[in-house]
C-alpha cells in the first residue's frame, strides 16, 4: 500500500515556518519561532541564503518540556518583550512548529499580550511545522497585509503586485528583477513585490496595485484575501520564456479590464512524457512553456506537471513511478537518485525549496522571458 | 544592552535561560546525522514533522549520503487518528523492504511530538526486533524539547553503543568512547597505549560493523568529552566495563595523572617522569616561539573548538598571551577554574554565543584578532582562525604542541572564514 509518510530515498520540502521567516525577512520585523530548537538553524542554513550577509531578526524561543507541559506562556512573552525592547523591530511575528500546535498554543492571545506590553504590532501566524513553505508564506503574507496595508489607497491603473515571492522559489534579488521585467506589460509598473526588494513602507501601498500576479502558489492566500477585501483580480503564472511571459502579460491586461482571475498556463493533461516536478504554478508554467516549443512538437513531447501537496509533500511511490515512466524529467538534481532506468533523461533545474542551498549557485533565471527551456531540452543526449 | 559581560561581573551559576536564541551561520559542530553516519553499515530513520526533517535530510544530502537515511513524516493524520505507532512500524518495514542492501543496524530517531502524544515507540521496536532478528534496532532521539534532561548529542552518543552486549573482556583492548576524530597523531595517551601493545578501539576509525561490535570485548572505556559521559556510565553499568574520564584541560600535572591512572588499570608501564618533563619543556618552548610570532595580538576562543575554553584561556594568559574574549553556551569547567580565570583577568569578555543580542553585535574589529574556533572567528569577523571543533583529536602535551602549530598557522595565513564556517559537520565523512 502506498504511504505518503515514508520516504526511503528522497528529500522533503521547506516547511511552513521557513516560509513565514522568508517572506517577512526584509520588512524590518522580528520573527519569533516558538519551538524547542532546530527549526531555526534549518531555516538559516538551508532556506535562507540572505542570512550571513544581513542582520534581519529571527529567533527561536527554545520551548522546553516543562514550559510545554505546564502551558507556561509567560516565558515566551517575557523573552520576546525583553528582546523587542532592545532590538526595536517595527513589528513582531509569532509562528511555531508542531509542539505549540499540539498543546494548543494561543498565538492570537499571546500576540495580543506581547503587543500590549511592547506597543509594537505583533502578527500571530499559527503554523504547525507539518506543512510546506507554501502555507507559511501565504499565511504570513495575509496576516501582514491584513494588519499593515493601506486599504483606503486608490488603485493605480496599469500597475501590478507580485505575491508570495521569496528566495525559496526565486533564489535571489537578481532573479526577482528578471521576474518583474518579464511579467510587466508595456505601460505597466510594478507597484509592490511581496516581499523581496521592497521596504515596509512600499508594501503598505500594496492595495494600489490593479492586478496581483501569483508566480508561486505561496501567493494564493494573499491573492484571495486581497480579492475578497478589495476585489483585486489575480493572474497565476511564471514567465518562463517568451511564450509564458506574453501569456501572463496578456492575462494581466485582460484581468485589469474584466476583474476576473486567470491562469496564464494551459490546462494540462497528466499523461505526458515530460515530467515537470516542482511547486504547482511553476510546474504548470514550465510544462506549458515546454509544450509550446518547436522541439516538443517535433519530438512528440508533452509535458505534465507534478507538484507536492502542501500537507503531504510528494508521495515517493508515485514520484518514482512517474519519474521512471517519463522520457524527460525537469526537476531538482536530488531526484537523480531515484531514476532507475536508462531512457529517462534529467534536465536539472534546482529548487531551493527542495534541495536548499546545495545547488544555490546553479539555479538559472528561469522566471525570465529570456529563459529558453528548448535549449535545455536539446542538451539531452 | 552589551553582548558581553566582563568575567568579574559574571556569576559562576550562569543563567542558561538566555531568552530568545539566535542561530549563527557557523555550522562546523556535528549534529546527530553526522554522528549517526560514523557507524559503518548503519541506516538512520527519522520520524518527525516536516519542519524537523528538513534539516537532517539536507545535512545528509550535503554529505552525499542520502543512501544512509530515510524518513517517516509525521502528519496531522497521525495526531488526529493516534496511529503514530502503526505509521512508525509500517514505515520502517517499507524502508527495509526497499533498501537495496539490508542494513546491519537501524537507528530510529523519534522526535519531540512522540513524547507529547505518548507514542509507545518501544513496543514498536520490540515488534521490529522480532520481525527482523538480523538487524540491530537502536532507539534514538531528536527531541530537543527534552534537552534539559537528555541533551541530544550525549543521548545519541550513549545510544550508538547500545548495540554492544555483555561479553568477555580482553585485558589489552580498550575503547575510546565518543571520539569522532582520530587521536593517532596528536595524543600522548594514544601513542603510549599503542607502544605498549594495547588494542585501541575507536569508532572514528571503524569501517566494519562487526569489528565495531567487538568494542563489547574491551576491558576499559575511556571518554574524553563531557558529552560522552552518558555513554561511559551506561556501558559501565550494562557491560561492567571499567570507565575512566580523561580531563581535557591544559594542566600538565592532570595529563600525567590521568594517563598514569589508565596505565595502572591496564597494568602497563607509565610514561616516565623524565619523558613527561621533556614533553612539558617542548610545550613551553613551543609557546615561547608562538608568543614571539604573534606578540600581543588579541585572542578570542569559543566552546566549539575545545572542550574546556576557560581552561585554555587560563593556560594562554598564564603564558602572557592576550586572551580578550571567550564565546560560550554555559560554563563546563569546575568553579575553581572560573575563579582562577576571573582573578587572573577580570576584564575578560564573556559572550553568550546564542543570545538574541548577538544578532546585532558589531563584528568589526580595528586590529587583527586571532580566533580559536569558528564562532569566535565569525563574531570577530576574522580570517585568522584555528578551524577545529571538539578538540579535533588533540590530547595532552602533543595536543598542546599541535594547537600551537595551528595558532601559528592561523596567525600567518588567512582562511576563507565565510565559506568554511558555513559548511556543515567539520571534516565529517559518511562511512
Amino acid at each position: 500500500m502506498s504511504d505518503w509518510h515514508t520516504h526511503v530515498f528522497t528529500s522533503t520540502y521547506a516547511a511552513d515556518v521557513s516560509g513565514v521567516c522568508s517572506v517577512l525577512y526584509e520588512l524590518g520585523g522580528m520573527t519569533v519561532l516558538h519551538d524547542p530548537s532546530g527549526c531555526n538553524s534549518t531555516y538559516t542554513t538551508h532556506d535562507e541564503p540572505r542570512w550571513y550577509d544581513t542582520k534581519s531578526l529571527m529567533f527561536v524561543t527554545g520551548l522546553d518540556e516543562m514550559a510545554a507541559v505546564m502551558g507556561d506562556d509567560s516565558i515566551v512573552i517575557k523573552d520576546v518583550v525583553k528582546a523587542a525592547a532592545d532590538l526595536k523591530p517595527c513589528f513582531i511575528t509569532l509562528c511555531g512548529a508542531s509542539i505549540p500546535h499540539i498543546i494548543g498554543f494561543d498565538y492570537r492571545g499571546v500576540a495580543r499580550i506581547i503587543e500590549e506590553k511592547t506597543k509594537i504590532p505583533v502578527l500571530p501566524v499559527s503554523t504547525d511545522g507539518l506543512k510546506s513553505y507554501i502555507s507559511g508564506v501565504g499565511l504570513a503574507s495575509r496576516e501582514w497585509i491584513c494588519r499593515f496595508a493601506d486599504t483606503e489607497i486608490s488603485i493605480r491603473a496599469h500597475s501590478l503586485n507580485l505575491l508570495g515571492v521569496t528566495p525559496i522559489d526565486f533564489t535571489d534579488q537578481a532573479h526577482v528583477e528578471e521576474l518583474k521585467k518579464s511579467v510587466t506589460p508595456e505601460g505597466y509598473t510594478v507597484n509592490a513585490c511581496f516581499a523581496m526588494g521592497d521596504s515596509f513602507e512600499k508594501e503598505i501601498g500594496i492595495y494600489a496595485g490593479a492586478v496581483n500576479v501569483v508566480p508561486t502558489s505561496a501567493g494564493r492566500i494573499p491573492a484571495r484575501f486581497m480579492q475578497s477585501t478589495r476585489n483585486i483580480p489575480y493572474v497565476e503564472g511564471v514567465p518562463i520564456g517568451s511564450y509564458m511571459s506574453e501569456k501572463i502579460q496578456k492575462a494581466i491586461q485582460n484581468s485589469e479590464v474584466d476583474g476576473k482571475n486567470r491562469k496564464a498556463y494551459d490546462k494540462l493533461d497528466m499523461d505526458g512524457n515530460v515530467l515537470v516536478i516542482g511547486e504547482e504554478i511553476y510546474a504548470c508554467s514550465m510544462a506549458t512553456a515546454v509544450n509550446h516549443t518547436a522541439y516538443a512538437e517535433k519530438n512528440n513531447l508533452k509535458a505534465t506537471p507534478f507538484w507536492p501537496d502542501v500537507n503531504e509533500g510528494l508521495n515517493e511511490d508515485e514520484l518514482i513511478q512517474r519519474i521512471n515512466s517519463a522520457k524527460i524529467v525537469i526537476g531538482d538534481p536530488l531526484f537523480h537518485s531515484i531514476i532507475h532506468n536508462k531512457f529517462t533523461y534529467m534536465v536539472d533545474l534546482p529548487h531551493e525549496g527542495y534541495s536548499g542551498r546545495i545547488y544555490h549557485k546553479n539555479v538559472p533565471f528561469f522566471a525570465s522571458s529570456n529563459f529558453d527551456i528548448e535549449e535545455r531540452l536539446r542538451e539531452r543526449k | 544592552m552589551n553582548e558581553y559581560q566582563l568575567i568579574k561581573d559574571v556569576n559562576y551559576e550562569y543563567d542558561a535561560d538566555i531568552g530568545l536564541a539566535y542561530s549563527s551561520p557557523c555550522r562546523g559542530i556535528w549534529n546527530i546525522v553526522h554522528i549517526g553516519t560514523q557507524v559503518p553499515g548503519c541506516h538512520q530513520i527519522y520520524v518527525c514533522p516536516t519542519s524537523c526533517l528538513r534539516g537532517v535530510v539536507l545535512t545528509t544530502a550535503e554529505m552525499h549520503a542520502m543512501d544512509r537515511l530515510s524518513t517517516i513524516t509525521v502528519g496531522e493524520d497521525n495526531i488526529l487518528e493516534g496511529n503514530m505507532e502503526e505509521t512508525l512500524h509500517d514505515g520502517v518495514a517499507t524502508i527495509i523492504k526497499k533498501l537495496p542492501e539490508r542494513p546491519k543496524m537501524i537507528m530510529i530517531f523519534i522526535s519531540c511530538i512522540h513524547h507529547f502524544l505518548a507514542a509507545n515507540y518501544q513496543r514498536v521496536y520490540r515488534i521490529l526486533r522480532k520481525e527482523y532478528p538480523d538487524i540491530d534496532f537502536v532507539d534514538a532521539y531528536m527531541d530537543p524539547i527534552m534537552r534539559r534532561k537528555t541533551p541530544v548529542v550525549p543521548s545519541l552518543t550513549r545510544q550508538i553503543y547500545r548495540v554492544l552486549q555483555p561479553a568477555n573482556h580482553f585485558a589489552k583492548q580498550v575503547n575510546y568512547i565518543g571520539n569522532w576524530f582520530s587521536t593517532e597523531d596528536y595524543s600522548d595517551l594514544t601513542k603510549h597505549l599503542q607502544t605498549n601493545g594495547i588494542d585501541i578501539r575507536d569508532l572514528s576509525l571503524e569501517t566494519d560493523y562487526n569489528h565495531f561490535k567487538q568494542m563489547q570485548n574491551s576491558s576499559l572505556n575511556i571518554t574524553f568529552h563531557k558529552y560522552a559521559s552518558f555513554a561511559g556510565k551506561d556501558l559501565e553499568i550494562r557491560l561492567r566495563q571499567k570507565w575512566i574520564k580523561v580531563h581535557m584541560g591544559f594542566d600538565y600535572t592532570v595529563f600525567a595523572e590521568d594517563m598514569n591512572h589508565i596505565c595502572e588499570f591496564l597494568k602497563i608501564p607509565t610514561i616516565s617522569q623524565k619523558e613527561i618533563e621533556k614533553r612539558i619543556n617542548a610545550c613551553e618552548s613551543s609557546l615561547k616561539e608562538l608568543k614571539k610570532i604573534i606578540g600581543n595580538v588579541p585572542i578570542s576562543l569559543d566552546y566549539t573548538a575545545v572542550d574546556e575554553p576557560l581552561n585554555l584561556a587560563y593556560y594562554l594568559l598564564k603564558h602572557d598571551f592576550n586572551v580578550e574574549s571567550i564565546f560560550i553556551e554555559v560554563f563546563t569547567e569546575e568553579e575553581k577554574v572560573f575563579n582562577d580565570l576571573r582573578a587572573l583577568k577580570p576584564d575578560l569578555k564573556i559572550y553568550s554565543t546564542d543570545n538574541w543580542n548577538m544578532r546585532a553585535m558589531n563584528r568589526e574589529h580595528e586590529e587583527k584578532v586571532l580566533a580559536i574556533g569558528q564562532k569566535a572567528a565569525y563574531y570577530n569577523d576574522t580570517n585568522n582562525f584555528v578551524d577545529i571543533i571538539w578538540s579535533a583529536g588533540m590530547y595532552g602535551y602533543l595536543g598542546i604542541l599541535h594547537l600551537c602549530d595551528l595558532m601559528k598557522d592561523a596567525y600567518l595565513h588567512e582562511k576563507d572564514m565565510k565559506n568554511l564556517v558555513q559548511q556543515k559537520g567539520w571534516r565529517c565523512y559518511a562511512k
